[in-house]
């Protein structure tokens, strides 16, 4: 322990900014011009979306987050290849 | 004493991969050009992303594994971790180039210092309507 702060609340806090990273990148998702930056939109959003997963398995000490967030590595890539194979 | 000096490490490393992810957010929504931003989003993707999966390693064997005796299943969460972190090295660069590749085949045309208008296209094209979605400017 860092003090009387506990890690957990440490993750949880960088776990929040995480999540306001990924609504400002949200914006350029909406409002960007053209298909390539929403697909790097949804690209940086799932890669922040892995992050959060293993921060959330640390937070609640549950590791059956690691794998759902390796399977969501996975669907993020192949998503993203198929996007741009068209 | 020791759990401290991990947390302190641990601490540090998150917060220098959350600047890197704060930053290629900010760049990736600042940035002028497609392929700009996607220099932007290649640090957040690898240097963010690596460095937290990292620190998250490191608190699991030393805090979980070390400090409080559970080693086998500290030990196992981290190689899914380092899996997790090999397969984002391995699959982030490819993405980002199969991207860009289709952008260029497309034919979507860096920005230029040298021009006023914003956006450099070709206006009679069709591909212009896929790229920009309709809208000339």
């Amino acid at each position: 322990m860092v003090g009387i702060i506990q890690m957990q609340d440490i993750f949880l806090s960088v776990a929040v900014i995480i999540v306001i990273a990924s609504f400002v990148s949200l914006y350029r998702g909406i409002e960007g011009p053209g298909i390539f930056n929403r697909i790097i939109a949804v690209n940086v959003i799932g890669t922040k979306t892995i992050v959060l997963l293993v921060l959330i398995g640390f937070i609640y000490g549950r590791p059956d987050f690691f794998d759902i967030a390796l399977v969501y590595a996975i669907l993020n890539f192949i998503m993203t290849i198929a996007a741009t194979r068209y | 004493m020791f759990d401290s000096i991990i947390n302190i490490i641990v601490v540090l490393l998150l917060l220098i991969g959350l600047f890197f992810m704060l930053a290629g957010t900010i760049g990736f929504v600042r940035f002028p050009d497609f392929y700009s931003r996607m220099h932007a989003t290649g640090k957040c993707d690898t240097l963010g992303e690596g460095l937290m999966l990292f620190a998250l390693i490191i608190y699991e064997t030393g805090y979980e594994g070390l400090f409080k005796g559970d080693l086998q299943h500290a030990l196992f969460v981290s190689i899914k971790i380092i899996l997790l972190i090999l397969f984002i090295l391995l699959a982030n660069p490819t993405s980002t180039h199969a991207i860009a590749k289709a952008a260029h085949d497309v034919g979507l045309q860096p920005w230029k210092k040298t021009d006023e208008t914003q956006w450099i296209y070709d206006q009679d094209s069709e591909t212009d309507k896929i790229i920009n979605g309709g809208e000339l400017k």
